[in-house]
């Protein structure tokens, strides 16, 4: 059995980004059951994101010359690299719910659009914190009508007299139901139903009547005159649906390795509560079962876990929005750049010898301990060669950390830090790590005491 | 027996498979006798390098209608046979060609072409149908499937600081390497070596990380030693791209257990004022490439190498408004290396009087031709590392 402390950092590592120093300190004047509400409560609170780009109409956009264009294309792509930073510093934000970021990263690499532009970007970011813990079956209707996703997969060219079914094979393949459970011709006959479904330059949902195929359709076993509505509620009708995504969150959320009787329960409570994210969420989070051994200190941690948990853990201030971006390409993970629309493979597809030395640096990076070398792929578009990346451009504030352990001797502080920072069942000796600490003033060593405990392999996992 | 005594004894065992070269026969001239394997070496031209442009068809008028201005004069390029030559800057692989080094495959694609960067270099690196999406990369999967040598974790190498998709497997991935010297520098973090001493009896994902941490580390010392055994005594000319492809030729002959080798150019998205772009990369290309033959050559291994270069995508047949060409389809491919079975050309130049909306009509799907590298080359089972009955070609 865990320890109640543990069950609270398991907790919040699944369910957020981890617990800062201030925030584990206090932990343990709360049961389990008042953490799960406080973040529930905190997710219900937070708000949608501002977009700060001007509204240009289309005419003012056409008046633009070729340069100009070009320029604010330019000027959009660094827009979508600052909301993509500013994401990263949310999930470390004490002030902000992690459990909705956190729920927000899970939608975006299931619905995974590769965005462009800084509005379309934003408005799906509020199109998923809208819906992350809400009704499923809404989202999915709401997120069939997002300008990024339609752009994304093309709905834009699927009109009737030339259908493009790559937005219904990948609803069906990917965002709802799973392969196998339909056909090649229902793949046809949703692409019809979807025709005209399209946005203005304004980035808003449009129904083109004149490309809408207003025949009958057959779909899985139903005819009549479905439009895109129709097909959606027609798959999410299908149990099959509810155990597709609970496997999906049950491997993100709970464990790679699936105990499928446990799955089939909670797709069939998913399936009954029409599609309740939230009453899901609640129920995983309060069952004996997740706070197991075998579900504690097993999952790699995606990039941005890791990152934002380093950030949670010392306050750190990244100086430019290219040094958050610099970690995420390293180690894989790019906001609003999915590496296509099947999103990001997790847990043991993070890593390879190159990411894995990255990570196990990562916090010595940060601390300016030692010199990064590394250089990014070049980008397809790009005519340049990039440069190696010497230095990562970061402020780190250790007195929350070191405000814990004023009156700790060198034993008490290596047991309470090595808590604090290792998940799972993971005993490091503290004689192993003597050699590499820094003895001189108590500050000295309990930085050099992180920094060793943080470039383990067992920090990888939460 | 504990894992930390498997490890010191597995890594004691490599060990005394590092004889040293000269023990193997490695006489200083950089001959090694009785060395065992094929090498793969897989270029990459990244951004989508203009085929059309490459190799040229320079009887074609229909070329040169599409491309008044970027079109290449006949007087210029460099004749091959009665209708395709190579771009002038392409000069120093024209001997390559000649002496039956390389073989050109035109019209290489695959059904519905896609033509973003992102999402055709994917489908090139998983060898995936263009509506299908796969994790795993082709040389990653062939890694996966127990091909042999493969458990040494840099069997597969890329000369780069990252890793492409093309070598991720699910069981082992390859390697990533952009110099030994930084690796190794990287890699000998007093801590982490101590750290691995101490790893005992890990489970799960932790093992799986220490597995990873130790075969990094290991890897790191047996490259920096295995690039010392030999300095090439070819000039490369002095480019980063050469210098990777030097590196890669130093580790062949030095008989480095690693059989197949990563690098990529970039820079070949060239959608205004293409011409110097493009000939200014086609030079760096044909350059370091005609280095690299020569050197294998004078060390008596171009018969046991095959080098693949690939884009994305070809371009548009039709030129832009910027002098620029835009996003295409099918492209050409080289294969080059001393056991081709078809030097010169193997298909005759693309059909430019049967267009798809103005972009080429693919003939060769491209996962054909790694059927055939993996059956006729590395003795892998195909149908187990790529979908679908699809057939091999003659190549070597």
């Amino acid at each position: 059995m865990l320890s109640s402390q543990d069950k609270i950092k398991h907790l919040y590592w699944r369910s957020g980004f981890g617990l800062s120093p201030e925030e584990w300190k206090k932990a343990q004047d709360l049961t389990l059951q008042s953490h799960i509400k406080h973040i529930f409560n905190t997710a219900a609170k937070a708000g949608n994101i501002k977009s700060e780009i001007q509204e240009r109409s289309e005419a003012e956009f056409k008046k633009l010359s070729k340069e100009e264009r070009k320029a604010l294309l330019k000027k959009e792509k660094q827009l979508v690299i600052k909301q993509n930073a500013e994401w990263v510093v949310r999930m470390s934000d004490k002030s902000e719910s992690a459990f909705l970021e956190k729920m927000s990263l899970f939608w975006h690499g299931h619905f995974a659009c590769i965005t462009k532009r800084s509005k379309h970007a934003n408005q799906q970011l509020n199109t998923i914190r809208t819906h992350a813990l809400g009704n499923f079956r809404t989202f999915v209707h709401a997120i069939a009508k997002d300008v990024s996703m339609i752009r994304f997969l093309n709905n834009q060219q699927n009109k009737k007299r030339s259908p493009n079914e790559n937005f219904a094979r990948e609803l069906m393949e990917l965002f709802t139901i799973g392969r196998g459970h339909y056909s090649e011709q229902d793949i046809k006959e949703a692409a019809r139903a979807f025709t005209g479904w399209s946005s203005d330059f304004r980035g808003d949902f449009v129904f083109k009547k004149r490309h809408h195929d207003y025949g009958q359709k057959t779909f899985m076993g139903k005819t009549g005159d479905f439009d895109g509505g129709d097909i959606i509620d027609i798959i999410l009708d299908r149990p099959e649906t509810a155990s597709f995504i609970c496997q999906k969150i049950y491997r993100f959320f709970i464990n790679e390795k699936i105990n499928e009787q446990r799955l089939a329960k909670l797709s069939k409570r998913f399936h009954n509560s029409d599609y309740d994210i939230k009453d899901l969420m609640v129920h995983i989070f309060s069952s004996d079962w997740f706070y197991d051994k075998e579900n504690v200190g097993t999952k790699i941690k995606s990039p941005l876990e890791l990152l934002a948990g380093i950030m949670r853990t010392f306050d750190v201030n990244f100086k430019t929005e290219d040094s958050i971006l610099f970690v995420e390409k390293a180690l894989g993970q790019v906001l609003f750049k999915p590496p296509n629309v099947a999103g990001w493979a997790e847990g043991k597809n993070w890593i390879d010898n190159s990411t894995l030395m990255i990570r196990l640096n990562l916090v010595a990076f940060l601390f300016q301990a030692t010199d990064i070398n590394f250089k990014i792929k070049e980008e397809f578009e790009s005519k340049k060669r990039n440069k190696a990346v010497r230095k990562i451009k970061a402020d780190i504030d250790l007195k929350p950390l070191l405000n814990q352990y004023t009156d700790s001797n060198e034993n008490e502080t290596f047991e309470h830090l090595s808590q604090y920072l290792i998940q799972g069942n993971f005993k490091v000796k503290l004689k192993n790590l003597q050699p590499y600490l820094a003895k001189s003033d108590q500050e000295n060593f309990i930085k050099s005491l992180a920094l060793r405990l943080m470039s383990l392999p067992e920090y990888q996992v939460c | 027996m504990k894992r930390r005594n498997f490890l010191k004894s597995a890594t004691l065992a490599s060990t005394s498979l590092m004889v040293p070269a000269f023990l193997k026969g490695y006489n200083g001239n950089g001959i090694l006798k009785n060395r065992t394997g094929k090498n793969l070496v897989i270029v990459q031209l990244s951004g989508g390098n203009d085929g059309l442009n490459t190799v040229i068809p320079f009887q074609n008028d229909i070329y040169y209608k599409n491309r008044p201005t970027l079109g290449i004069q006949q007087n210029k390029v460099l004749k091959l046979n009665d209708e395709l030559g190579f771009n002038p800057a392409m000069e120093a692989l024209r001997s390559v060609f000649d002496d039956g080094k390389m073989c050109i495959l035109n019209s290489v694609g695959y059904p519905n072409p896609d033509r973003s960067h992102f999402r055709s270099m994917d489908i090139w690196h998983t060898a995936s149908h263009s509506n299908e999406y796969l994790q795993t990369g082709w040389i990653g999967r062939y890694l996966d499937n127990k091909c042999q040598g493969c458990e040494k974790p840099y069997h597969a190498l890329e000369v780069d600081d990252s890793l492409s998709l093309a070598m991720k497997g699910i069981q082992q991935s390859g390697f990533a390497m952009s110099n030994p010297k930084a690796l190794k520098k990287a890699t000998d973090n007093r801590f982490l070596r101590a750290a691995a001493e101490h790893e005992q009896d890990k489970e799960g994902s932790v093992a799986y990380l220490y597995k990873t941490m130790i075969n990094t580390q290991s890897s790191a010392d047996y490259l920096y030693d295995q690039s010392k055994i030999h300095q090439s005594k070819i000039s490369y000319p002095a480019t980063a791209f050469a210098k990777d492809l030097r590196q890669i030729a130093e580790l062949i002959t030095a008989d480095t257990d690693t059989k197949i080798y990563y690098v990529s150019l970039s820079g070949f998205d060239t959608h205004a004022f293409q011409k110097n772009a493009q000939e200014k990369l086609l030079q760096k290309y044909a350059e370091a490439m005609a280095a690299f033959i020569k050197d294998l050559k004078q060390n008596e291994l171009l018969d046991d190498t095959l080098i693949m270069t690939f884009s994305e995508f070809g371009r548009r047949v039709k030129q832009n408004a910027s002098n620029g060409t835009d996003h295409g389809t099918a492209n050409n491919l080289y294969l080059m290396g001393g056991n081709l079975q078809k030097a010169g050309f193997y298909n005759a130049g693309p059909n430019l009087s049967d267009l798809d909306k103005g972009d080429l009509k693919y003939e060769i799907d491209f996962r054909k031709i790694y059927a055939t590298i993996l059956e006729d080359w590395l003795d892998a089972d195909a149908s187990s590392i790529l979908t679908g009955g699809l057939g091999k070609l003659s190549l070597v």
